[in-house]
């Protein structure tokens, strides 16, 4: 499995599970599977973006700091779209989705794609 | 007539000891070091218009055999290219008799002097690339047999170089049978009961001068000594490594590692944060080696499933 | 090839220019004799006044007296005729015998007033004297090493004037020079390169390299053949040799 495709695929799972725990908000329950499509595709591009990047650059902390980057910012587009209520969800939307690409970030530099020799 | 300093007089001693390189493409240019076999020089080899390192034999040692352990050390260095193992590129005589060789010049610091100074990753990276030089030179039949960390070097872009080949045992050559006292052979073999080696390196075996059975494990219980030279400076050495040194420097040699590989593959474990073989450890200490492994991971999913926590409480106060 | 300047194999290891000035002064020609003598003379006189300068705490004019009196009856007396090679260094049995000698005059001496004789031979003492005050010797040297250090001293002195005379004769000034500059006069300046000497003396960096090879090779060759002259068989020269610059073992069969 490559970087990109790892990135992808964690992305979307963990935006899966991002967007399902709005459940616990009883007021944006009614719009879960709004929440759940949006946090997926959210995921999915983030991850894809922050699996590219991994490819290019080999350094940890340089794909933790990108994922949070491109997490935070994708985040920002997500809370910025215009709501039903007129409240914008900054702090909760923005928060968890920079720290889920860091998340992705970390796993695409640490991923070997196959297990090497390590003699 | 001039008057000469204590400094001169000695600095002449060893000019006057430097060989003649009239007849042949190398051009002196100072002295590297001494050791128990030859002096090393730079020179240049205006041939090629690059610097190396020749080690001409000191004919104080017993002269036929000096030049013949010389000429042999060549040839073994000569049969084991690898990144790790310093490369020789001719061998020939001096005018004045003596035999030498000229290896690549590696500029850097031998691993004693350096070692204190990098950090402790580092020296574990440093002494896998030493296994993996000697694994590679027992894959071809060759022990070291002199392992230790003067005589590696560590160059100036992290090439590992193991040097100083010249008691080596080829395994192929049988180890003569014979009186201690006939020494080396004709060959350059050792003799059975013949001692070569480092104190504080030396395999039990190798001390007691059982050469046959002097075998990759006994560099594998240098290469212990080495990891254990290497532990010194820290102030609390790892349980994992010190088992490690302690398996690797068994007394008896089926007790210690089989090969270097399997050394360098536990140095390996170590650096990944992977259980190392040699030591059994605890509830607790796996507990922070599996955490000391995955600490970025972990502390990221701790942070989001605390920020996550900490947003619904507040979302549900506002 | 170039067996004449030495590095040749075996003329280099074993110079045979000049026969051993040992074996001249136990000679019974006079000449011959009077020849070695003076090779003795040369090299020794030296290492014998600051010898007992330094380890039997003479005065000036005592260790004066001392040397002069010692290689005047040396000369006399056939003094070096009871040397044999079997039994070690002539190097430590002229040290031996200036020891004996020195005892023996001081008992004398306590008894009458020892006679100088006059000056027997032109050495230069004030200048051996100024030398002893250059530099200290450092008290973990015992007096056999104190000897040796002089010895050494001696030898390389007279080496490189007769390297400093030879290159004259041959129209080698420059290589001398370069070896003065560069091995001699240094005083401690690392920074010394060839590629400053090359700026210095006005000649490419690889002329510096090949004229100091030159001036090296004849300053062994040099040392080699006076180390031959004061040793008395081949046995002496070897271990001298060796000793002294780790050569003369041998090596490979030419």
């Amino acid at each position: 499995m490559t970087k990109p495709v790892l990135g992808l695929l964690l992305g979307g799972i963990l935006g899966v599970f991002d967007g399902l725990t709005a459940y616990f908000t009883p007021e944006a329950r009614s719009m879960l599977l709004g929440i759940v499509i949006g946090s997926t595709f959210k995921g999915l591009v983030a991850g894809l973006a922050i699996g590219f990047f991994s490819k290019k650059v080999h350094s940890v902390p340089w794909g933790i700091v990108f994922g949070l980057a491109i997490g935070l910012f994708l985040a920002f587009l997500v809370a910025a779209m215009p709501q039903p209520g007129g409240k914008h969800y900054y702090f909760e939307i923005m928060l968890p989705g920079a720290i889920v690409g860091a998340i992705v970030g970390y796993a695409t530099q640490v991923w070997r794609g196959k297990k090497l020799s390590t003699a | 007539m001039r008057w000469l300093s204590n400094a001169t007089v000695a600095h002449l001693r060893r000019v006057a000891e430097w060989p003649d390189l009239g007849a042949t493409k190398y051009r002196l240019l100072g002295e590297l070091g001494r050791g128990g076999m030859g002096t090393v020089y730079l020179a240049e080899d205006t041939a090629l218009e690059r610097r190396v390192a020749l080690k001409v034999v000191a004919t104080a040692a017993s002269a036929p055999e000096a030049a013949e352990r010389m000429l042999r050390e060549a040839r073994i260095l000569a049969g084991l290219e690898h990144p790790g193992i310093v490369p020789v590129h001719d061998a020939g005589a001096l005018p004045d008799g003596r035999v030498f060789y000229a290896m690549k010049r590696v500029d850097g610091q031998r691993l004693d002097a350096l070692a204190a100074s990098v950090p402790l990753p580092e020296r574990l990276r440093i002494f896998r690339r030493i296994c993996e030089a000697v694994a590679f030179a027992h894959a071809r039949g060759v022990i070291h047999r002199d392992l230790k960390p003067e005589n590696v070097m560590v160059g100036s872009f992290g090439e590992v170089l193991v040097m100083d080949w010249g008691v080596a045992r080829v395994l192929s050559d049988p180890a003569p049978t014979g009186s201690p006292a006939a020494g080396s052979g004709a060959s350059g073999a050792t003799a059975e009961g013949t001692v070569v080696g480092t104190a504080g390196y030396m395999a039990p075996e190798q001390a007691e001068g059982a050469v046959a059975s002097t075998g990759p494990r006994a560099d594998v219980f240098a290469l212990g000594g080495i990891l254990a030279f290497l532990l010194r400076s820290e102030p609390a050495a790892p349980r994992a490594l010190a088992a490690i040194v302690e398996k690797a420097r068994a007394r008896q040699p089926e007790d210690r590692y089989a090969t270097a590989e399997e050394l360098s593959a536990e140095i390996n474990r170590y650096l990944e944060g992977e259980r190392v073989l040699a030591h059994s450890e605890g509830v607790l200490e796996r507990a922070g080696r599996v955490f000391a492994r995955y600490r970025a991971a972990i502390l990221l999913i701790v942070a989001y499933l605390v920020v996550r926590t900490l947003l619904l409480i507040f979302g549900r106060h506002s | 090839m170039r067996d004449d300047t030495g590095i040749g194999g075996r003329a280099d290891r074993f110079p045979a220019t000049r026969d051993s000035a040992v074996l001249a002064a136990q000679s019974s020609d006079l000449l011959e004799r009077e020849r070695g003598l003076a090779i003795l003379v040369e090299t020794y006189w030296k290492p014998a006044y600051k010898y007992l300068r330094l380890r039997f705490g003479e005065s000036n004019e005592d260790a004066k007296d001392l040397t002069q009196g010692f290689f005047a009856r040396a000369i006399e007396k056939d003094f070096f005729d009871g040397y044999d090679p079997a039994r070690g260094s002539f190097r430590t049995y002229l040290r031996t015998c200036l020891e004996r000698f020195a005892a023996n005059e001081k008992k004398a001496a306590s008894r009458q007033k020892r006679s100088p004789g006059g000056a027997l031979l032109a050495l230069d003492f004030a200048n051996a004297e100024s030398e002893l005050h250059r530099e200290p010797v450092s008290a973990d040297r015992g007096p056999e090493d104190v000897f040796h250090d002089e010895f050494v001293r001696s030898l390389f002195a007279l080496s490189i004037e007769r390297l400093r005379e030879e290159c004259l004769v041959r129209g080698k000034d420059l290589p001398y020079r370069l070896f003065e500059r560069y091995e001699l006069d240094r005083d401690g300046d690392e920074k010394l390169s060839y590629e400053r000497l090359a700026e210095e003396f006005h000649i490419p960096v690889t002329q510096v390299t090949n004229f100091l090879a030159f001036a090296r090779r004849e300053f062994r060759r040099i040392v080699l053949e006076k180390l031959r002259e004061i040793t008395a068989n081949d046995r002496e020269f070897r271990e001298e040799a060796r000793s002294l610059l780790g050569v003369g073992a041998g090596g490979v069969a030419p």
